[in-house]
């Protein structure tokens, strides 16, 4: 791209001179909203882990194809954080252990440098925030 | 008594120094424009409660019992929990400084396509500016319920384009399978998240702009027009912008006006002025007969274009509001509104490359084409994420909010034959119910 854009290169790698134009530096500065006080019915937890992960990829992989961008990352965190509250449940996302506690979800392993490795990415992979919630789930591996 | 304020015009007549802007053959502008203030726009009526008590409660009290309805709109509980009003909350970046030089317009045009698209835009499309295009003042935001008011006496649109030159629009297409399942919980999930994608880009694009030195101005510009100055594509009779790729389904939300120079697009011919004079399937389906049937197009404002009744489109929101939210027939059953697939790039094609005597024959094949496979009602059934379109409201298998699939609930098995389905086509009952006679 960089050879038939001469702007491309600054895009990607340039600093900003204001961060708050950088719309994941805008993205984390927003506090999430509220946790619905009505709790939903929900369904049995292995049908609401099988919702869960659909909607985590129909709002940041598939649809659009930004897998790979931190605002869409961003943006698919969020919604799914807001879909939880507003069924009722706590969300909150989190950076730390981010890696670990995807290898423990069984996505991949953590290499010697913290990284996560995956069979289909290898370590070309980010790992987006973590949500962590109350919200009754099977869960995948062992935390 | 108060009078109406007086609104900025467009007079062709007069304005010597903007001609009539160029926006294709589905709208051309022909007599003088009244430039319209977001105050104006049906969101904003609804809101301060003109249309009525019923529209009222549902623009402001409604909280949808569906959670991803939810999730996506601003029928929530707490709308710090919608994904737009985060981004409104985001605080504001300065412009940079440091401008970018621009020695050359039409590279910076194409990085700007290459940018938008990256931020996951389906369409850049760069338009000139021109005052029949923007609104009267203020700004109108994303989801069109919230104005903001001029802070201090603002700049008229004459203004704006003589500092400002350029449009850009960055719309983001909706799922074309999901979007199938019009009239229901599915079709809206489809049409919000893409919605909140669609604001996504644009944030992000404005963003850029000012860090490269450069003014974006966002809720100036009418989004249609800046499609259509843009290149994105043509007014249908159901009046949304009909794409080359995308038919009907995408999502525009809004505008970036700016001053960053950039060489823009030249409308686009795809057929739609031609097609829609013959094919009136949106009009024969539309569920409140919103649609004009009539085969010439009406001059409104200055603007002759297909103009649909807003009001009669808008009222039956809160009447349906317990089992869906958007309707989407009008775009989904539009035969331009199609998969990305080989078959509809050579049908466009094969349109945009016929001389425009000979185009009747071709559109009335292709409309022929298009009753038999895909019939005159799109009632497609769609199942995702436990909904399920062939499913008539009230009928469940599961007592959880909005589900209505057969699993681990022990099922009562809910197989409604298609006959029985009478969730798409427009029952009469329904017209006359939502239509003043």
């Amino acid at each position: 791209m960089a050879d038939r854009d001469p702007y491309w290169e600054s895009f990607i790698n340039r600093p900003p001179a204001d961060p708050n134009n950088l719309i994941t530096h805008a993205l984390k500065q927003v506090r999430p909203g509220g946790v619905n006080p009505v709790r939903t019915e929900v369904h049995s937890p292995n049908v609401m882990s099988r919702h869960v992960k659909e909607l985590a990829q129909f709002y940041g992989a598939d649809q659009v194809g930004i897998v790979s961008l931190a605002s869409g990352q961003l943006f698919a965190i969020y919604t799914l954080g807001s879909y939880i509250r507003e069924l009722g449940y706590n969300a909150v996302h989190s950076e730390t252990d981010r890696e670990r506690l995807a290898a423990a979800a069984g996505l991949g392993s953590v290499d010697a440098a913290g990284r996560l490795v995956t069979r289909k990415f290898g370590a070309r992979c980010h790992v987006a925030d973590v949500l962590l919630t109350d919200l009754p789930l099977a869960a995948d591996g062992r935390a | 008594m108060t009078l109406a304020p007086e609104r900025p015009r467009y007079d062709p007549a007069v304005d010597a120094e903007f001609p009539p802007p160029n926006l294709g053959r589905s709208v051309h502008v022909i007599g003088p424009v009244v430039n319209v203030h977001p105050d104006e726009t049906p969101h904003p009526k609804v809101r301060r409660g003109e249309m009525g008590k019923v529209l009222f409660d549902y623009g402001r009290n409604t909280i949808s019992p569906d959670p991803l309805a939810r999730t996506n709109s601003t029928r929530c509980r707490d709308k710090g929990n919608v994904f737009t009003d985060v981004l409104r909350r985001a605080p504001a970046g300065r412009i940079n400084p440091a401008k970018t030089e621009v020695p050359d317009p039409a590279a910076m045009s194409r990085h700007i396509k290459n940018v938008g698209r990256y931020l996951g835009a389906d369409i850049v499309g760069i338009g000139r500016s021109h005052p029949a295009l923007l609104y009267a003042g203020g700004t109108l935001r994303d989801t069109g319920f919230v104005v903001e008011g001029e802070a201090g006496p603002s700049e008229s649109p004459a203004e704006l384009c003589r500092k400002y030159p350029y449009v850009i629009v960055t719309p983001v297409a909706w799922d074309y399978e999901l979007a199938q399942a019009h009239r229901h919980h599915i079709g809206d999930a489809a049409y919000d998240t893409t919605l909140m994608q669609t604001v996504l880009v644009l944030t992000a694009l404005e963003f850029y702009i000012r860090e490269l030195g450069y003014t974006a101005l966002r809720g100036k510009v009418n989004p249609q027009a800046a499609a259509l100055a843009g290149g994105v594509g043509e007014l249908g009779r159901n009046g949304l912008i009909i794409t080359e790729k995308f038919g009907a389904r995408i999502h525009l939300s809004d505008a970036i006006l700016t001053d960053l120079p950039l060489e823009p697009n030249q409308p686009i011919d795809l057929g739609v002025d031609d097609f829609c004079k013959v094919c009136r399937k949106c009009a024969e389906t539309c569920p409140t007969n919103s649609i004009s049937f009539d085969a010439n197009k009406q001059v409104f404002n200055g603007v002759e274009k297909y103009k649909i009744k807003w009001e009669t489109c808008y009222k039956l929101r809160p009447l349906v509001t317990e089992h869906w939210q958007i309707c989407l027939t009008c775009s989904t059953v539009c035969p331009y509104t199609k998969p990305n697939v080989w078959w509809r790039t050579l049908a466009v094609e094969t349109l945009r490359n016929t001389p425009h005597p000979l185009r009747p024959v071709v559109v009335k094949s292709l409309k022929w084409l298009d009753d038999r496979v895909w019939g005159k009602v799109a009632n497609k059934r769609v199942r995702w994420l436990g909904y399920d379109s062939g499913v008539r409201p009230g009928v469940k298998a599961c007592t959880v909010a909005g589900c209505t699939a057969q699993h681990d609930a022990g099922g009562h098995p809910v197989d409604v034959p298609m006959a029985d389905i009478g969730y798409y086509a427009p029952l009469k009952e329904n017209v006359n119910r939502f239509v003043k006679r």
